[in-house]
């Protein structure tokens, strides 16, 4: 699996939404070709972390909180792509998820092809 | 200035943006169709008084969202080949003639999403539900009005990026959601209340706390909690006009004149308190507003039953074990016991830095200090409470009490 950390701030303001687009077409054509040499399974872009929430278990309890997982001591441990109406059922999933004391699911919406 | 029209539309606001939102999922939309609405009524009932305002409130906004809604669709269209919207006028001006939907509940559910951050909630649901300005949210609290505006509009921007449903919740989530729903008003309140409440800007704020609590009461008379903060709501504002002396100076809760206290709102808050109780499901806020009706009876029987009241708060800290509760629990034991178990009760809160940085605290300190005769120790504590810029009519009665204690402290100096 590959994962993308970029500084959001990269694809603000209007030089930012030149530079999107550029990007997103490498990405297509990076896509296009993975999918014909057979190697690519899946992918997506995420919309921005103020889009994000994230699930904290931690003594016997669950609490929401609005913002992306902040990285401390926790590492990234898998993922779940799940396809649901609303929030309140993916939250409904991330609390199943199970995590160690003190593990966070962050849920974050897909980009849509609408925009 | 509200105009008897002012006051018309304002209440019939929560209703009509509650339903225009639940009908297009838009805050946006709904508020600015809203507002298009109110400012057409005000030059157009001025020639003719509608016979329903709410109806006709309904009617003009829900016409003005359509037309904004198709013509973003026409813009879209033109870029993405989208389909036509879904309802013609024609449709929605039928719609429109049947009674506006209650949907005001679903609408305080979403601005109080638990996926939303504290603070965010509380200035959202008074800016959507109440229609308050973004400037006087800015006020209230106590940020500058870009931060504000940023606040709720980024907000919005999750709740429709992030798809919080516009929905009542599960049985299985009601609780917590419900609970966010209550902290937030909370949380509103206790700026209506504490920083802005000595200022003129206080008076319509404070209002429209009456009033959300009353609607939330109103939609779920079985939830003894929420009948309850209605209450504590009611008794917190009847005390409002006691609150200030002649000379602008802010006036402790047990130095005030019960007979400037509204009669009206006590009378009322008992109505919810009692109604709550009845449902026998006690709660935090049950007991803060039992609190608050101790304090009251004093208009009856002339004095503050601080036994009571001491009894309420160590069941309020049974269940709610925070620092404000900790600090009025030592004050209270302080009237009973003596200023030494009052202090005793304080000292271990000291260690916390979120308790220094806060006045009551310190003027709390202060005053037991004075009950024990320690005027060094209650002047320091005064010092500490007037170093965290108080609003200007409680500075007026911190430097009051500071004179009073510099006095007491001469006095007692040549005894020794």
């Amino acid at each position: 699996m590959l994962l993308i950390y970029e500084p959001e701030s990269a694809y603000q303001g209007e030089a930012g939404e030149r530079r999107l687009t550029e990007i997103v077409a490498k990405h297509m054509a990076l896509a296009e070709e993975l999918i014909a040499a057979g190697v690519q399974t899946g992918g997506a872009g995420l919309q921005g972390v103020d889009t994000a929430t994230t699930v904290v278990t931690q003594g016997g309890r669950q609490t929401l909180h609005d913002g992306p997982f902040a990285e401390t001591h926790e590492q990234l441990g898998g993922y779940y792509m799940i396809e649901v109406d609303d929030l309140d059922q993916a939250l409904a999933i991330a609390r199943r998820v199970p995590v160690a004391e003190g593990g966070k699911v962050e849920v974050r919406p897909l980009m849509r092809e609408d925009g | 200035m509200r105009t008897a029209d002012g006051g018309r539309i304002a209440a019939a606001r929560p209703r009509i943006v509650a339903a225009l939102a639940a009908r297009f999922r838009d805050l946006d939309l709904a508020e600015d169709a809203f507002s298009d609405a109110a400012a057409a009524a005000l030059v157009a009932w001025r020639q003719q008084p509608a016979r329903d305002p709410a109806a006709w409130l309904w009617r003009a906004a829900m016409r003005r969202a359509i037309d904004a809604r198709r013509k973003a669709a026409v813009r879209d269209r033109a870029q993405h080949d989208l389909p036509q919207p879904e309802a013609t006028p024609e449709e929605i001006l039928i719609a429109a003639r049947e009674p506006i939907p209650d949907e005001r509940l679903r609408l305080i559910f979403v601005c109080c999403h638990p996926a939303l951050a504290p603070e965010s909630r509380a200035a959202l649901t008074l800016k959507v539900v109440c229609g308050l300005s973004t400037e006087r949210l800015a006020r209230a609290f106590l940020v500058g009005a870009p931060a504000m505006l940023q606040r709720i509009t980024r907000a919005k921007r999750k709740i429709q990026a992030a798809g919080v449903p516009f929905a009542i919740p599960e049985p299985s989530d009601w609780p917590e959601r419900l609970d966010a729903v209550l902290s937030t008003l909370e949380v509103a309140y206790a700026q209506a209340f504490e920083d802005a409440a000595l200022t003129d800007d206080a008076a319509p704020f404070a209002a429209e706390m009456l009033r959300l609590s009353g609607v939330l009461a109103e939609i779920l008379p079985q939830e003894p909690e929420v009948l309850a903060l209605a209450a504590l709501v009611r008794f917190a504002e009847a005390r409002r006009p006691a609150r200030l002396d002649g000379c602008g100076v802010m006036v402790p809760l047990e130095d005030q004149d019960p007979a400037l206290w509204r009669r009206d709102l006590i009378a009322d808050g008992a109505v919810l308190l009692e109604r709550a109780a009845e449902l026998g499901r006690p709660g935090p806020r049950q007991v803060q507003a039992a609190i608050h009706a101790a304090h009251l009876s004093r208009a009856e029987t002339g004095a503050t039953p601080w036994i009571e009241i001491t009894k309420l708060y160590d069941a309020l800290l049974a269940v709610r074990a925070d620092v404000v509760v900790q600090v009025n629990r030592a004050v209270s034991r302080g009237k009973v016991f003596g200023p030494g178990e009052g202090l005793s009760a304080l000292a271990g809160l000291a260690d916390e830095p979120r308790v220094r940085a806060w006045r009551p605290y310190h003027a709390a300190r202060a005053q037991l200090c004075a009950d024990a005769d320690h005027y060094e120790a209650a002047i320091q504590a005064l010092q500490a409470a007037l170093r965290l810029s108080p609003p200007p009519a409680e500075r007026r009665f911190l430097e009051q009490r500071m004179s009073e204690a510099t006095k007491a402290l001469g006095r007692s100096r040549p005894a020794r």
